[in-house]
């Protein structure tokens, strides 16, 4: 989640980010009040999941702009992944068969935990065992983001 | 307000019979001791000549019972004995049983008394109109009054109220259906099945030990509630113990209580019933419905672009009746993403033929406005840098910068080149976009980009421009006409959005008319019912001579 570049310090965006521009907005004034938000009475690995949600949702209203609705040009998308309003690694993964969900991208990042294993949420909620399925994962909250569910 | 005791609120246990003292156990059951005996019971010891609670108060036995309990003193035997010939089951009196087994073949589990559950406030509803009120809902579904400013709760809803809280029950069930597909029909017993649904749990509700409790709303029991309340034995089972749950004020309570809710429950029922057919009976089309959802976004000026998530955050749509048209909120996704990609595409294209505003034109407006050539370019864009035409990101700063020093160094110039500049601007412009037709405030963009158009003063130049165009032949022809059939499309569009509302009005209107039929249609059944009440009072009133009075009813002489 690189910083949005400041307006000072970029191209002028194509035709079209007004009709965004406002909505783009709200996200980012959403990430601000999530970032400026008090951490002390949560847990610890918690406090970002706030982070890691805005920051998803912000990259998949821009994905379905671009790929399922056609509204934004080539030119436009573009810039705004060079500016930082959307992840394009995390893109990526969407156009990738059975990562059309993804949560974010520490939870397919096998190398980092104990067991070389994804995390619990890319798990499909149908062959999740025990009592209690609603868990939500350690890196960013998610409640699962298998294909399936 | 209390309503934690509430379980016992209503009916009151009947006193205890003197030497017997109420004890709490460890576990919270309680339990009975009597000193005397030094005998210790679950069961609450019973007098053996309690009076009859009010047997002439209310005529009511129960139609949807299993088997009509009359009202009856079992206490005198001869009323038990008629009891027992009628029913065909064993009396058993409270105090033969006690230490031993319940005769109907209970399990071994249910040899103690369960404890009673607590029940607790769960959700509280302001009544609209009746302002201190306030409907409280408990965890077992069941209801209470409550008086905020005399801090006073009653189970039974007083009749003022009555009224607002159908209102209430109506809009909620309404509610709950609209958000439910109708699918929760089961399968293939058409709406008249429905009608058994709430009075089943009724008829559960009263078998077993919480009846006791008066309880006024069993119409919300409509399918989450009932599984919700802790149903443990079966009806068959409690009624077969009747005698064993039930000393005779127990039954007397019960029949008291139900008599004087069952009309209102009734009531409920259907209300909830007839709702169903109401819905079932019209049914919007399925290309309509979504068709009115899109009306509905359109109306409302959706942002086509913003998220999903942001529509819903806002809320201004979910009270519109027409939200309601699309039962899954999947569905209403799936049709705002339609009609969001449609609109954007019109969107486009409407842009795409809309000429392009240049965003020079208000910058040289800005310059002619308010540039002097006392100013530098620093200063001037320190100045005005608030302007809408100053922050345009389309424009570079550079280029700002060099039309502010051209501008400048042509106010310097005499009036004489500049009009001689301009008649060579318009000159330069084809006849096509420039012509006697054209009027001076709406000069093609050629030369609204241009310099020399704004570097004289407004006055002379309309005056320049004016007599320029007047000197000038007519437009070339080439035009066709293609208003009319851009009207064509709006007219059709309009005439169809006007048939489904239409629609959406002869759907509301059957509705309406639909209810009306049941409402008195259910007029007739409690008239029905209650004639059928008074003839089963008639035969209950069994007198000394057991069945031969039933069989010789004239004979007139009745002990009870």
């Amino acid at each position: 989640m690189p910083p949005i570049r400041p307006s000072s310090k970029r191209k002028p965006p194509p035709d079209g980010f007004s009709d965004i521009e406002e909505d783009l907005l709200i996200f980012s004034n959403k990430m601000k009040d999530a970032q400026n938000a008090p951490s002390d009475n949560i847990p610890k690995h918690q406090a970002q999941w706030p982070i890691f949600q805005i920051s998803h949702q912000r990259s998949r209203y821009i994905y379905e702009l671009y790929y399922e609705k056609e509204a934004i040009s080539k030119q436009l998308y573009d810039w705004l992944l060079k500016n930082g309003y959307a992840d394009a690694a995390l893109i990526a993964k969407w156009k990738k068969q059975g990562y059309e969900k993804l949560c974010c991208l520490r939870c397919i990042q096998t190398k980092e935990t104990n067991f070389n294993s994804t995390c619990v949420c890319r798990v499909p909620r149908a062959q999740m065992k025990g009592e209690d399925r609603e868990v939500q994962c350690v890196s960013c909250g998610c409640r699962g983001c298998a294909s399936t569910d | 307000m209390q309503p934690q005791p509430a379980l016992k609120s209503t009916y009151k246990a009947p006193p205890l019979p003197p030497g017997w003292t109420e004890h709490k156990a460890p576990t919270g059951h309680t339990y009975y001791y009597n000193a005397e005996t030094k005998e210790s019971t679950y069961k609450r010891p019973v007098t053996a000549a309690a009076p009859p609670t009010a047997p002439s108060a209310n005529p009511a036995s129960s139609f949807w019972q299993h088997q009509a309990v009359p009202q009856i003193n079992l206490s005198d035997p001869n009323v038990a004995n008629a009891f027992m010939s009628q029913y065909g089951q064993p009396q058993h009196q409270p105090g033969q049983q006690r230490g031993g087994r319940g005769p109907g073949g209970r399990g071994g589990s249910h040899a103690r008394p369960k404890p009673q559950p607590i029940d607790k406030p769960r959700s509280k509803v302001a009544i609209p109109g009746h302002e201190p009120w306030i409907l409280v809902y408990t965890k077992y579904g069941r209801r209470f009054a409550y008086n905020s400013a005399k801090n006073a709760s009653y189970w039974r809803i007083p009749e003022k109220l009555m009224p607002a809280i159908l209102e209430l029950d109506k809009a909620r069930i309404r509610q709950k259906a609209e958000g439910k597909a109708l699918d929760t029909l089961q399968g293939s017993e058409g709406p008249p099945e429905k009608t058994d649904g709430p009075e089943e749990q009724e008829k559960d509700y009263d078998s077993s030990e919480y009846e006791e409790v008066e309880v006024t709303d069993d119409e919300d029991g409509g399918d989450g509630h009932a599984t919700k309340r802790q149903r443990t034995e079966d009806p068959d089972q409690s009624e077969n113990n009747g005698p064993v749950e039930f000393t005779e004020e127990d039954i007397a309570a019960q029949l008291a209580a139900m008599g004087a809710d069952y009309g209102e429950d009734y009531e409920m029922g259907q209300d909830y019933d007839d709702y169903d057919h109401g819905e079932a009976a019209p049914q919007l089309s399925d290309d309509d419905a979504r068709e009115l959802f899109k009306d509905m976004l359109s109306d409302f000026n959706i942002n086509p672009y913003s998220p999903w998530d942001t529509l819903i955050e806002q809320g201004r749509i979910v009270d519109d009746p027409r939200y309601t048209v699309l039962p899954t909120t999947k569905a209403r996704k799936e049709v705002w993403e339609e009609w969001s990609r449609i609109t954007i595409q019109e969107l486009k294209e409407l842009r795409q033929k809309q000429e392009k505003k240049d965003p020079r034109i208000a910058y040289f407006a800005l310059l002619q406005d308010k540039a002097t050539p006392k100013l530098y370019w620093a200063e001037f864009k320190r100045k005005y840098k608030r302007e809408d035409a100053m922050k345009d990101i389309k424009v570079a700063d550079k280029d700002r910068e060099k039309w502010y020093r051209e501008y400048i160094s042509r106010l310097k110039l005499p009036q004489s080149t500049l009009k001689s500049d301009l008649k060579k601007l318009l000159e330069s412009v084809p006849l096509s976009q420039l012509n006697n037709r054209s009027s001076a405030s709406s000069l093609p963009p050629a030369v609204l980009t241009d310099l020399r158009y704004w570097s004289l003063d407004t006055k002379s130049r309309d005056e320049f421009v004016e007599g320029y165009i007047a000197g000038l032949g007519p437009p070339p022809d080439s035009g066709a006409e293609q208003g009319a059939g851009e009207d064509e499309a709006t007219k059709k569009a309009k005439e169809e959005r006007r048939k489904r509302e239409r629609a959406l009005q002869d759907r509301e209107r059957a509705v309406q008319e639909e209810k009306h039929r049941q409402e008195k249609k259910l007029q007739f059944e409690r008239a029905r019912l209650r004639e059928e009440e008074r003839e089963l009072e008639r035969a209950m009133q069994v007198g000394k001579k057991g069945l031969q009075s039933q069989l010789t009813p004239q004979e007139g002489e009745r002990f009870i």
